[in-house]
């Protein structure tokens, strides 16, 4: 796993905290590994829709990171009701291509970035740099990693 | 945001069909111009600026179809080259058409016509002139100040290639362009700002989705390359974002990982321009315009034409805003009634004067009747002031008509193969609105007679020693209370040989007659009914095509034709037209216990005479009046009177000619208010309207010009009757004696 310079809220030095949201286990579980090696925490996961507004609104974290497709509630539903709640909601979309026309309907109902999958560590380490704008800062310290 | 409420949309839609008319007229008369002296590029500038306003007044509208293919037509002129194109001209005049006709469309919604063959004329004539010096602009445009690289690519390298600012021209609606403009009017900076999406993007119209959002927190986008909804995956998008925010700090938004590769932006309008420069930019511009053009950055306005190809948008409200500072435009319909309404007050006064007749003669010592008559006096005068202000609202120089004329005459001198000019003069005089209407139907048709029948072919002129040019001159003037409008050409003139051969051949006149009658009179003879249709007049002597429908028009309006001609130099036709159709001067008399009236500018005098002096020749009833014998006219039956009694004689013209009308008292003058009576109680041309007097009677006014042309047409079956003369017929006259009858209930009603 390569290595990147950690991501931490600006405002605090905290890591930022991240909800990831697939009904796959095996992807939740890939994309936490990813979001560790940015120096960030998973403040939780879930494996649908409706679990993932509840979550939301426990957990508040900096950026959620949403499939499409799930049971229950897909992900475009979900992304747009946080985002009625909690319009300052990050949420980036993580997809396949085939679903491009469901990513645009995201990104207009709120959503702020997407990635896709199959989702590539450095592609991800990027955007949620630019997603998280002036309020994340690269933080040089090394061992942040893990 | 450019979406306005329906109703101010629908009122800035009326404006603008209105305005436009003027915008195509002037399109047209430059057009004219410009086929005279091809290439004159001052000229084309013209064309080019009222394309231009037309555009933007379409555009905010939201005619859409209108506004593109007129941003068509202004992007080709303003092209270097394309100016000196003779086709230009022949573009114009086909632009102006279709654009007329798109415009009819809207109005009617009705189908839109076909624009192709336009859009296909103009592609020409950007194909075809080198576009040296509109590349040297654009590359200056790149290289401008304002224009920012934040990518990796060589900005020396986009300098260098003009190509890669073809990226730049997109092609912006008219929609967009006001949208811009309103920006920058709210102290918004405009941008132009072109992303690259990252050829590796796999989704890229999600990017673009995403680079929509991220733009979009800088402000609003104005306008969007390709639009949000095209399922087309280009690599490339372009915003028109209004923003507060620097262009520096645009692009660090637009620079999206894994999305975006470049970003170029440019700064289209500065908001700070807009109001320190009020009035800087080159006069060539329209001056309506100049709010927009000023708003241009200074690097675009130092271009010699500042919206070539940029979306420095214009300012279509500002047009329409200007003239409504001092104009007013209001619904005929309003004036109408309030004219109505000053109708019904001159009635009042009538009222009111003869009850202060009738008070005098009950009180002659009554000390308030001198007050009474003052204040009459007083309100007599503000009535007239009032009706004449009225009046005056509905008036409009004739040269809106007129103006017409210079493209009719091309077009018609084209087809028959003339060379035809046109001289207009008068146009500044104001006639009736309702009139002008209603003459431009007959008087394009006498204009193009003058041209297709009157003018001959160049070889034909030049061998009869005249300038091969012709020319069809169109005047009008005030006189008195009449205006006269004049077609008159230097053609050949009308041949009075052939009309008379014609008139025995149809059989309305006998050799014998045809023989007596003057010059005049044979022509007169065109204006019959009937006469029209025989072609083989037309095509030898060239008049007569459907001048019983211009009289007929005339007629209806109180008004007379004339013509005029001298063989081998020309036609001259003249309409004399009333001033105005609701108040007439009239003078009242009685025939046979009936009330009539007739138009006073139409007596010339009144002269009283006996039985006896009427003499008959050849059926016609004459009256010897100084030196002068006159026709004369009775409305009703020739009665056997004893040969004492004592005649009215109204000697009244009708055309040209004089006639004696025969009446048995006199009533006196009067202002009359023209109610109009509607076909349905009316079966008669011979009475033109009805009025209310003061004291309620009705009287009918008479139609003298029909009245006449009657008289004409039914001597004929006359003849042979002992005491006929110039009469109306029976029928004639007991239409005119139902006519009265019924009268009072249509006064009623009025």
């Amino acid at each position: 796993m390569e290595q990147f310079a950690a991501v931490k809220r600006s405002k605090d030095g905290q890591p930022v905290r991240y909800l990831i949201v697939d009904d796959s286990v095996f992807a939740r579980k890939n994309l936490a590994r990813m979001i560790e090696t940015f120096g960030g925490q998973v403040a939780a996961e879930a494996g649908d829709g409706l679990t993932a507004i509840s979550e939301f609104d426990r957990t508040h974290p900096d950026i959620v990171l949403m499939d499409i497709t799930m049971p229950q509630m897909e992900g475009i539903e979900a992304a747009e009701r946080i985002v009625q709640q909690h319009p300052e909601a990050r949420i980036v979309m993580v997809s396949s291509v085939g679903y491009q026309e469901n990513i645009v309907a995201a990104l207009q109902r709120g959503a702020r970035h997407f990635v896709q999958k199959p989702v590539k560590a450095e592609v991800l380490y990027e955007v949620i740099k630019y997603v998280l704008g002036e309020d994340g800062a690269v933080v040089a310290a090394a061992g942040a990693g893990a | 945001m450019t979406e306005s409420p329906d109703e101010r949309g629908a009122e800035l839609r009326e404006l603008f069909f209105e305005t436009s008319q003027e915008l195509l007229q002037a399109l047209n008369d430059e057009a004219l111009k410009l086929e005279k002296k091809p290439g004159d590029e001052e000229i084309v500038r013209v064309i080019r600026r009222t394309v231009h306003t037309l555009k933007g007044d379409s555009a905010a509208c939201g005619l859409r179809e209108l506004s593109e293919l007129a941003h068509q037509f202004e992007d080709a002129l303003s092209l270097e080259g394309t100016a000196t194109q003779a086709a230009v001209a022949e573009i114009a005049f086909a632009a102006a058409d279709v654009f007329a006709g798109m415009i009819a469309a809207y109005r009617s919604n009705g189908k839109m016509p076909s624009s192709k063959a336009l859009s296909k004329k103009i592609a020409d004539l950007t194909a075809a002139p080198a576009p040296e010096k509109e590349k040297t602009r654009r590359t200056k445009k790149t290289a401008s100040k304002s224009s920012l690289k934040t990518t990796t690519a060589k900005t020396a390298e986009a300098k260098a290639a003009p190509t890669s600012a073809k990226v730049v021209a997109a092609q912006w609606t008219e929609y967009e362009k006001l949208a811009m403009t309103q920006a920058q009017a709210s102290g918004q900076d405009v941008f132009h700002v072109v992303v690259k999406i990252d050829p590796h993007c796999a989704m890229p119209i999600a990017g673009r989705q995403l680079v929509h959002n991220a733009i979009g927190v800088m402000g609003p986008v104005l306008a969007m390359r390709p639009d949000a909804k095209s399922p087309a995956a280009s690599k490339q998008v372009e915003f028109v974002l209004a923003s507060v925010q620097t262009a520096e700090q645009i692009a660090a938004k637009c620079k999206i990982p894994t999305i975006t590769s470049e970003v170029h932006i440019e700064l289209l309008l500065d908001a700070t321009a807009a109001v320190k420069k009020p009035q800087t930019d080159s006069g060539s511009e329209n001056q309506k315009e100049i709010p927009a053009e000023a708003s241009v950055p200074e690097s675009a306005a130092s271009d010699a034409i500042p919206t070539e190809d940029s979306p420095a948008a214009p300012s279509p409200e500002a047009a329409p805003a200007n003239m409504l500072e001092n104009i007013l435009r209001v619904d005929a319909g309003r004036i109408d009634s309030v004219l109505n309404l000053v109708g019904e007050l001159i009635i009042g006064k009538s009222m009111l004067q003869q009850a202060l007749n009738e008070f005098s003669r009950r009180f002659p010592k009554e000390a308030l009747r001198g007050k009474f008559a003052d204040a009459m006096a007083f309100q007599a005068r503000v009535l007239n002031d009032l009706q004449r202000s009225v009046m005056k609202i509905r008036m409009v120089p004739v040269d809106q008509l007129f103006r017409r004329f210079p493209r009719m005459v091309r077009d018609v001198a084209r087809q028959c193969g003339r060379d035809v000019e046109v001289d207009i003069t008068g146009q500044d005089t104001d006639l009736d609105k309702g009139i002008l209407d209603a003459i431009a139907e007959p008087l394009t048709h006498l204009v193009r007679n003058a041209v297709s029948h009157g003018i001959e072919p160049a070889e034909e002129r030049r061998k009869l020693g005249k300038p091969p040019q012709g020319v069809v001159r169109l005047n009008a003037y005030h006189q008195g209370n009449q205006v006269f409008v004049e077609v008159s050409d230097d053609g050949r003139g009308i041949d009075s040989q052939k009309i008379r051969a014609k008139a025995i051949e149809l059989g309305v006149a006998t050799l014998e007659e045809t023989a007596r009658m003057s010059e005049a009179e044979a022509v007169d003879f065109i204006f019959r009914p009937g006469f029209s249709t025989a072609d083989e007049v037309t095509e030898v002597s060239g008049r007569g095509v459907g001048m019983d429908v211009v009289q007929s028009v005339l007629h209806r309006l109180k008004a007379s034709i004339s013509v005029e001609t001298r063989p081998g130099k020309g036609t001259t036709f003249r309409m004399k037209l009333p001033l105005t159709l609701a108040i007439i001067k009239a003078l009242l008399f009685w025939v046979e216990q009936r009330l009539y009236a007739i138009p006073l500018n139409a007596v010339l005098e009144i002269a009283r005479t006996f039985e006896t002096e009427v003499h008959q020749i050849d059926n016609y009833e004459v009256l010897q009046l100084r030196d002068q014998v006159l026709p004369l006219l009775r409305l009703g039956r020739p009665a056997a009177r004893e040969r004492t009694a004592k005649l009215f004689v109204l000697v009244i013209t009708a055309g040209e000619k004089k006639y004696g009308l025969i009446v048995d008292a006199l009533e006196g003058e009067e202002e009359l208010v023209i109610k109009a009576l509607d076909d349905h109680t009316f079966s008669t041309d011979l009475v033109s309207g009805a009025s209310i007097l003061g004291d309620g009677r009705v009287v009918l006014i008479l139609n003298l010009p029909a009245i006449v042309e009657h008289v004409a047409r039914w001597r004929q079956q006359e003849t042979g009757q002992s005491n006929s003369g110039l009469l109306l017929t029976s029928t004639d006259r007991m239409r005119l004696a139902v006519s009265a009858g019924t009268g009072s209930a249509v006064g009623g009603q009025a």
